[in-house]
């Protein structure tokens, strides 16, 4: 890592999340007491079986849902005291978002779905950066082009761009390659992989794909809604093999 | 596959509902209306009914003149006819009627009571014989001396006048007073109040008001107890073969036909915008199917992949079709009834409502019913066949929006079909063809559905996106979005623009013939008359006027070099053109029975109304341009004209040219002076003293009494003194030219704001359907919403966003509306300058249209924040993982 001090600063965390959807017997506790901080300028993958809670805890994490219990922060903010409209604001200007499909606005061109989030706010995109980003993900010929015209790997490349375009504290992305084909996914999470190294961002994927977790700095294992393991520097086989130790 | 298509209408209550509303809004409207007129002229049957119980027959003169608005004046009979009556076989009782329209009554208040276009105040005679006497005495006693009089409870009331008072009555010649000393009423015991307003005098009296000295206007009779009224009208028709003589039924049948035919005549306008508002509302229909089918691609596919044969596909849409228009109908018809009663009880000042509200006639039920369901499922038998060519394999395709191209043949289609109307419309408007109207109308709607739907959709984007540029100004996205949003799918954009279109289209045309009319009185008043005042009746009822020794004192007051008075009267032109007038237009005919004796002796002709003048003067005042011949040479006996009059009618100086008066019966009038320009107003210029020995009793009257000053300084002094003159009369004001001016489009400009009171219900309907195909498409767009929330979109902005998408659609629908309105209002006025060289100037109300524009975008925003509020309330999760 380039700096040292910046990584002694979480980007982002959970402390003691608790989500539970339904009532009495119909009850499901998505999350169950998480407690987890993600580091400032790392990669961190998310992994876990189905209905794990892992999309649940990313969205908390990303103010687009609240927790039942326990606290999240995004940089030096807590998300549960802020209104509805102050995480608006903090998801347009703070955070990154990209889904696992169906991320872009079908009537807005590339470029323009790459600086919506900051025309939202009114801001003017600081040209330098976002002709980096623009640049790292490859999409330069492709700026004028609609959604429809795109290919689905392009189409999720300019959901990152976006997602880095504003310089957020954080970027989440849900399963981003689980619609794409291998070699399509293999250049996303190279991108990705360079906007952590490179460009000094902060990502963190859920993915149930152990290659794609490779990719990553750390992976966090989740399991009914609990935090079971971690590990650093992954590589494929070692996820393979811990998530077959923590399937028995 | 029933079952499918009722689940699937029920599972969308809100639409089903949103869309029934636009048509069930026309539908009460229509069925509103329908319901006041049959209310309205079943209670003036049975007023008039009350009014003329008791008599039998009807002795009168057979010659009869047209006044304009299906009413006829017939001229008086001797007085010595009531005592001829009396003796014949069968009369147990008759007795002279004097009936005229000659004065007014002034409330206590020195206003005129009632209004004018509200029923007519009548003066009448008081009859002895209870039987024949109009109305029931409610209190007091009839008129014994000339003093007296006795009113109908309802003016009495609204005068403010009890028996006792003093009452005022401003007659044609003077403003005198009478003491009050009897009530009367309608009905066995006159507890209802009348429509007209009447006031009875002693016969004498009555005679002197109604100018028929020595005449009663009728003869009226009860027949010996046994004895029918035909039997009793065919012994008097015997007894008296000169006399026409009719049975009292239908003699009160000829009254209320003469009053329901103005009832008619409002009942039809008012129902043509309730059409108008249907014709929107299909629209509506159309559009809301085009996009639920085009939502509903997948389903269908999928059921028609399943084994879903077309015809059951096609079913299914058609049978919501059928159950909106039966929710429709239902609701259209309960507003209806509402609106109706509603109207009724407003109405009830002018025309008095009798009896309770009746109940909705079934043919009200049937047209509801039928217009409701008929009109719903013609709109969606295209979208439905065009679900039933969607293809199987559409099911395994992602949800397709409705994306057909704009093409070629669109183009080619919609340019014929705006030819082909404007050459019908061309035609129609020249009075070529069988029959224009139809044309124009045919016209009319080629043009709007080829301008909305046909060539809509290819302007519909790029309009979209140009009328987007405000909101988007400094790279705004939410304006941008809201421009992209209203030119992704152009034909919805256009057919929901097209609702609004229609509305905007006509009050464009109403406001550019109205402003051009206003101006061109304006312009015509201005250049025409050079008069420094005017004296002028400001009531518009047949009979109200200046009293007689008026015109005389205006002519001696100090400071006025002139005082030229003009008279209205009715005449029928039997001249050759007039003759040809009468074969293509015959009149309706009359009823039949009830009438012996001689029949009505007017000849065919054209019924116009003209002008009495005063030659020596008239021509001063007024600049009618060069004259050929002389004013001096208008002798009694003669007459003039306008030189279009003349060429249209084939006169030329010298000609004798025959015309029919029912007073005085045909006679031939030399032409004598041809004005060089037309002013709009009657063209047929009799000499005042020619004019009073013509026209019925009532008309003999100056209208206006047009005032010179002998220098430009001396007219305050000449207005004061002409104020003192007529401070007693009630309606007669002294104007200057611009008063005089506003009075004349005075009228143009009610009948206007209720033309636009009318289309509002077009426009509303329009909204309604603005809201429907937005809260539709929001509904298509609800990922898309998600995703601008999760990306940090505020409710704020997506609901600014919504309302601007509506205001884009709708400003793209008013400014189409604006072009076809200013389109058809230069076709109209090229046909009213043609028939009017000297007097029409076309002119843009440019504020009127600017206002009309800013109200068109407003109602679009005002539409739009219902559907723009549910869309910021989306749950963002929800909306995202939507399917
Ligand atoms: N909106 C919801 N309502 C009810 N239960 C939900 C909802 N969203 C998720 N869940 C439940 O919460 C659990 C965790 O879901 P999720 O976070 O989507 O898991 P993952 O992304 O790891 O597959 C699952 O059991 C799921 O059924
Ligand atoms: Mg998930």
């Amino acid at each position: 890592m380039s700096t040292s001090e910046q990584t002694a600063f979480a980007a982002a965390g959970a402390v003691d999340a608790v989500k539970v959807y339904g009532e009495g017997d119909t009850e499901v506790r998505a999350l169950d007491g998480v407690t987890a901080t993600f580091e400032r300028g790392k990669f961190t993958a998310i992994m876990g079986p189905s209905g794990s809670g892992k999309s649940t805890l990313m969205h908390c994490l990303a103010g687009l849902d609240r927790l039942s219990t326990g606290r999240v922060f995004v940089g030096d903010t807590y998300l549960d005291d802020l209104s509805e409209a102050q995480l608006t604001e903090l998801r347009r200007d703070k955070i990154g978002f990209v889904f696992q499909a169906f991320n872009l606005i079908p009537t807005l061109s590339a470029l323009e779905n790459v600086t919506l989030p900051m025309d939202l706010a009114g801001r003017k995109p600081d040209q330098a950066w976002l002709d980096q980003v623009i640049d790292t993900v490859g999409l330069r010929p492709r700026l004028t082009h609609r959604p429809s015209e795109l290919s689905g790997g392009q189409q999720q490349r300019v959901a990152v761009a976006r997602a880095l375009a504003s310089q957020p504290d954080i970027v989440f992305a849900d399963e981003p390659t689980g619609n794409l084909d291998s070699r399509s996914g293999g250049e996303l999470l190279q991108f990705m992989r360079h906007a952590v190294s490179d460009l000094g961002q902060t990502i963190v994927m859920v993915t149930h794909d152990p290659t794609a977790a490779a990719y990553a700095d750390r992976v966090v294992f989740l399991a009914d809604g609990h935090i079971v393991s971690e590990m650093t520097e992954p590589t494929a086989a070692r996820v393979l093999d811990l998530m077959k130790q923590l399937g028995d | 596959m029933l079952r499918i298509a009722l689940k699937d209408l029920f599972a969308r209550k809100r639409r089903l509902v949103t869309t029934a509303v636009a048509i069930a809004l026309g539908i009460a409207f229509l069925t509103g209306t329908q319901l006041l007129s049959g209310i309205l002229s079943d209670s003036i049957k049975s007023l008039v009914g009350d009014t003329y119980d008791g008599i039998d027959a009807v002795v009168r003169s057979s010659k009869v003149q047209q006044v304009g608005f299906g009413n006829e004046i017939r001229t008086p009979v001797p007085e010595g006819l009531a005592a001829e009556v009396a003796q014949v076989e069968g009369v147990r009782a008759s007795s002279g009627i004097v009936e005229t329209i000659t004065a007014q009554l002034v409330g206590k208040d020195g206003k005129i009571v009632g209004s004018s276009f509200g029923p007519p105040t009548i003066v009448y005679n008081w009859v002895e014989d209870p039987q024949l006497r109009f109305g029931t005495l409610r209190d007091g006693r009839g008129p014994e001396t000339d003093s007296e009089i006795a009113l109908d409870f309802g003016s009495a009331k609204d005068g403010g006048y009890q028996i006792g008072d003093t009452v005022t009555v401003a007659s044609q010649t003077q403003t005198e007073q009478f003491t009050l000393v009897g009530l009367t009423g309608l009905g066995k015991d006159g507890k209802d109040s009348g429509g007209a307003k009447s006031l009875q005098f002693t016969t004498p009296v009555a005679q002197r008001i109604g100018q028929i000295p020595g005449e009663f206007s009728y003869v009226v009779a009860a027949a010996d107890p046994g004895l029918s009224q035909q039997d009793l009208t065919n012994a008097i028709s015997a007894a008296l073969p000169g006399e026409q003589v009719v049975t009292g039924e239908r003699f009160s049948t000829e009254n209320q036909e003469s009053i329901s035919q103005f009832v008619d005549i409002l009942g039809t306008f008012v129902s043509v915008f309730g059409y108008i508002a249907i014709f929107v509302a299909c629209f509506i229909i159309y559009n809301t199917f085009s996009i639920i089918v085009a939502q509903r691609t997948r389903e269908t596919a999928l059921l028609r992949a399943v084994g879903a044969r077309r015809r059951q596909v096609l079913g299914a849409t058609l049978l919501e079709a059928v159950v909106i228009g039966l929710v429709s109908s239902v609701l259209g018809l309960i507003f209806g009834a509402l609106l109706g009663t509603g109207l009724a009880k407003a109405f009830s000042s002018s025309f008095t409502v009798k009896g309770g509200i009746p109940p909705i006639g079934v043919g009200t039920v049937v047209l509801a019913f039928v217009i409701g369901v008929g009109v719903t499922v013609v709109s969606a038998v295209g979208p439905a066949l065009r679900s039933t060519r969607v293809p199987p394999i559409a099911a395994l395709s992602e949800v397709s929006v409705d994306r057909s191209d704009v093409s070629r043949s669109r183009l080619v289609w919609g340019v014929a079909m705006l030819v082909l109307g404007g050459v019908l419309m061309g035609l129609g408007l020249s009075d070529v063809g069988p029959n224009p109207l139809v044309e124009v109308g045919a016209a009319a709607l080629l043009i709007l559905v080829s301008v909305a739907l046909v060539l809509g959709p290819l302007i519909a984007a790029p309009m979209a996106r140009v009328l987007a540029v405000p909101f988007a100004a400094g790279g705004r996205i939410a304006g941008r979005l809201a421009g992209e949003n209203a030119a992704r799918n152009p034909k919805r954009t256009a057919a929901t623009a097209a609702a609004l279109t229609i509305g905007v289209t006509l009050v464009t045309v109403i406001a550019i013939l109205a402003a051009s009319l206003k101006s061109s009185i304006d312009s015509t008043i201005s250049s025409s008359l050079k008069a420094d005042l005017v004296v002028n009746t400001t009531t518009f009822s047949i009979g109200a006027g200046i009293p007689a020794n008026i015109a005389d004192q205006v002519a001696t007051t100090p400071g006025v070099k002139i005082a030229s008075p003009v008279r209205f009267g009715p005449v029928r032109l039997t001249d050759a053109a007039g003759k040809r007038h009468a074969r293509e237009n015959p009149e309706t005919p009359s009823l039949t029975g009830g009438l012996a004796g001689a029949a009505d002796t007017a000849p065919p002709g054209e019924d116009k109304f003209m002008l009495g003048i005063d030659p020596a003067t008239f021509f001063e005042v007024l600049n009618l341009g060069a004259l050929e011949g002389s004013p001096s040479e208008m002798a009694p006996g003669t007459f003039a004209t306008t030189k279009k009059t003349a060429d249209d009618r084939g006169w030329a100086l010298g000609d004798k040219v025959p015309m029919f008066f029912a007073r005085s019966g045909e006679q031939e009038l030399t032409l004598t002076v041809i004005a060089e320009r037309d002013i709009g107003q009657s063209s047929i210029y009799l000499p005042m003293a020619t004019f009073e020995q013509v026209v019925p009793p009532g008309f003999n009257i100056d209208n206006a009494i047009y005032v010179v000053a002998d220098s430009p300084a001396d007219v305050p002094q000449v207005q004061t003194a002409l104020d003192k003159l007529v401070a007693d009369l009630p309606t007669i004001k002294v104007q200057d030219l611009q008063e005089y001016a506003e009075q004349q489009s005075g009228p143009l400009n009610t009948i206007v704001l209720v033309i636009y009171g009318l289309l509002a219900l077009a426009i509303i309907i329009a909204l309604v359907g603005i809201a429907n195909t937005l809260g539709l498409s929001i509904l298509e767009r609800t990922k898309e919403l998600g995703l601008l929330r999760a990306v940090g979109m505020t409710k704020k902005q997506l609901r600014r966003s919504i309302r601007q998408e509506a205001g884009i659609v709708a400003v793209f629908g008013t400014l189409l509306g604006l072009v076809i309105g200013i389109g058809f209002s230069l076709a109209l006025s090229a046909v009213i300058t043609a028939d009017n060289p000297d007097i029409f100037s076309y002119r843009l109300p440019v504020p009127t249209l600017v206002a009309i524009t800013v109200i068109g975008a407003l109602a679009g925003v005002l539409a739009a924040i219902l559907p723009a509020r549910r869309a910021a309330k989306l749950d963002v999760l929800q909306a995202i993982s939507s399917v």
